[in-house]
């Protein structure tokens, strides 16, 4: 019972981020992509705590799906036209892009199928918070730092592209 | 039947598949970008799935993840304040209307 029910789970988890992100690329209305991608990020949320990853797990609903998702349905509704769901959404190459994506999906799934075949976890997951913590203080304090500086950029830069342009100078 | 590392790597692969062909057919800037984000998902799930199955007993892979996290925000903030910028100039978000520099 124990063995089956992570992976009962984990099917189920599957089939809807599948169905989800298929959504998500194909719908009409980019309104409707964006929900759905909305509860796609919350799907990875829920397999990021399946693989014992909880400080992760949080981050991603808190970051994604409170902060960035917000962020996009916003300027969505600021640059949509009322007649744009009536429009075709995909270009004249959705052919060959579907053929680019089988083929990097099935190069990948054949690849990982080859190599990572029964790999299995003995050990208990545990809280890895703090141990995150450390780590992002302790070892990796140079990217950390970095990144703020990334943050602070992007800061910047979206004011700059958000202004009007004659109050730029 | 117990879940092995192949599984999450699989089902990573098919999103990002999916992800892919949304970024090549969409035509709308925005369409493009949730496909990218879907891109993203789908490499951070593959790197929390090796951790999680090939070094249990440490985190780097979830430090990773964080800070892919927080460059995934700052490059949505500054590409929609940018779709932002452009539809207020020539009123599309379509790709084929972002011809400015085509001649």
């Amino acid at each position: 019972m124990e063995r089956t029910l992570p992976t009962l789970i984990f099917a189920c988890m599957a089939i809807l981020l599948i169905g989800l992100s298929l959504i998500v690329v194909t719908a009409r209305s980019v309104f409707r992509g964006a929900v759905a991608l909305t509860a796609a990020l919350g799907v990875v949320a829920a397999l990021f705590a399946l693989l014992g990853a909880d400080f992760v797990a949080a981050s991603q609903l808190l970051i994604y799906v409170g902060g960035i998702m917000i962020i996009m349905l916003f300027v969505i509704m600021l640059s949509q036209r009322p007649l744009d769901h009536l429009d075709r959404q995909t270009n004249e190459q959705w052919v060959w892009g579907a053929f680019f994506a089988l083929a990097i999906s099935c190069a990948l799934i054949m690849q990982f199928r080859a190599v990572y075949r029964g790999v299995f976890v003995t050990t208990v997951a545990t809280p890895t918070t703090a141990s995150i913590g450390r780590l992002l203080l302790g070892d990796m304090v140079v990217p950390f730092e970095a990144v703020s500086l990334v943050l602070l950029a992007a800061l910047v830069g979206a004011v700059y592209f958000g202004l009007d342009g004659k109050d730029r100078t | 039947m117990t879940l092995s590392l192949h599984h999450f790597l699989m089902l990573s692969a098919i999103i990002f598949g999916i992800g892919v062909y949304g970024a090549l057919t969409r035509r709308n800037v925005l369409g493009i970008l949730m496909s990218i984000e879907l891109m993203f998902n789908a490499a951070t799930i593959n790197i929390v799935a090796f951790n999680h199955f090939l070094y249990p007993d440490k985190v780097w892979g979830q430090g990773v993840v964080i800070f892919v996290m927080t460059l995934a925000a700052a490059e949505a903030v500054v590409g929609l304040s940018l779709v932002l910028a452009i539809y207020r100039n020539i009123k599309s978000v379509y790709t084929e209307k972002l011809n400015l520099l085509h001649g």
